[in-house]
């Protein structure tokens, strides 16, 4: 059984970065390759004339959930060792309506800014240039969120745990609710005329 | 719908289908004798009491302190947010479930290291994950952060980093002027909570 090749040791933290940086690379090639590098797209979603955003990341969670569990029955995968994300309930809340306006009125999330960037896009560059100016802003201003930033700590809280099921049944609930989206998003944009960008 | 996303569709429905009726494994396994040899032969299961402070301080949701001692040596001090558990009820169901809780480092710790090495190795039998030892015990925390060792020589820039480091801990933790003696004030009485059923991950996503 492998876990991650980080945490199990087989490699030194020290080439974290590196990584980092290769598996970066992939993601940016398959979100430009998906089209995510077009803020048109990506607003689409907000006007129903393209819902690929939610369509793509909907699949990416169904099958990766699918992949991990099933790896895990067959004694493949041991996820146990994989680092889940701590859940600050506060924080989480008021970064997810910042970050709901900014994608909103800027086309883009901070991924998809960068790619866009790369592909030299400047309504990406502004993007970014905003998003990096936010960014300072929020390190040098970081004691006055400090208290809330921290608050509402959940730890490495799992969703179906929340809702006290298996995640074998969570995770066929999603498989259902991504389906019901991905048909009821093909009905909207049926509905909705044409936009050709 | 096209007919090639219907088959796609029916293929997802089927696969979570199957992962709620396939039967259930027995989650608690014993770790094979030549993976634990392995295991204990490495030091990788030890984290040092500067590390263990830092993560205190810094308030780190994934750790989870595992106290050894008796329950009086506990009252009399213990670190912040750490749980008692003396090693006759290491593997009660309850410690257990405590135990398999994803996505944290149990981290034991005894007055010295012996009660913790055993600690760690019944818990590596069990297959448990993310177990650590902090190295020395409470013998070594107090006498690395609590008792302050003069710096001999030209200290090098880190050596003072880390001396800095640790006069702040002793700050933060046990309050200016106070010794290990009176430092009882710092008792932490946290009620253990268990999360009843050890979760398997279903992966997020984001951009």
């Amino acid at each position: 059984m492998i876990g991650s090749i980080i945490s199990s040791g087989m490699v030194s933290p020290a080439w974290d970065n590196l990584f980092a940086v290769i598996l970066g690379m992939g993601f940016g090639f398959a979100l430009e390759a998906s089209g995510f590098s077009s803020s048109r797209k990506i607003i689409g979603t907000f006007f129903g004339y393209d819902f690929v955003v939610v369509k793509v990341f909907f699949t990416a969670a169904i099958v990766a959930s699918l992949g991990l569990l099933y790896f895990s029955y067959l004694g493949l995968v041991d996820f146990s060792t994989l680092y889940i994300q701590p859940t600050f309930l506060t924080s989480a809340i008021v970064g997810g309506i910042i970050m709901g306006i900014g994608f909103a009125m800027g086309g883009f999330c901070p991924g998809t800014s960068l790619c866009a960037t790369a592909v030299g896009r400047i309504d990406g560059l502004v993007f970014f240039g905003g998003m990096f100016i936010g960014v300072f802003l929020f390190s040098e201003s970081f004691p006055i969120f400090e208290n809330m930033y921290y608050s509402g700590s959940q730890g490495a809280k799992m969703i179906n745990t929340v809702f006290g099921i298996s995640p074998e049944l969570f995770t066929f609930f999603l498989v259902l609710a991504a389906i019901g989206m991905f048909v009821g998003a093909g009905r909207i944009q049926k509905n909705i005329k044409k936009i050709e960008y | 719908m096209e007919r090639k996303y219907t088959i796609l569709a029916i293929l997802l429905i089927v696969l979570a289908l199957g992962l709620v009726i396939l039967p259930k494994k027995n989650e608690l396994k014993e770790t094979d004798p030549k993976v634990l040899l392995s295991e204990a032969v490495q030091k990788s299961r030890y984290l040092t009491v500067d590390q263990v402070t830092h993560r205190i301080i810094e308030n780190d949701p994934t750790l989870m302190l595992i106290d050894l001692r008796k329950a009086d040596q506990y009252k009399t001090f213990a670190l912040p947010g750490s749980l008692n558990i003396p090693p006759d009820s290491l593997l009660s169901k309850t410690n257990m479930e405590l135990f398999s809780q994803p996505g944290k480092d149990k981290v034991l710790y005894g007055n010295a290291d012996l009660t913790a090495e055993k600690a760690w190795l019944l818990c590596s039998r069990y297959a448990l994950k993310r177990i650590y030892i902090m190295k020395g015990g409470m013998n070594e925390w107090f006498t690395t952060i609590v008792s302050e060792k003069p710096v001999s020589g030209t200290p090098s820039t880190a050596d003072l980093d880390l001396v800095s480091f640790r006069k702040a801990a002793r700050m933060f933790l046990i309050g200016t002027g106070e010794t290990a003696s009176t430092s009882a004030a710092v008792t932490v009485k946290e009620k253990v909570q268990v999360i009843r059923k050890a979760p398997k991950a279903a992966a997020g996503g984001g951009c």
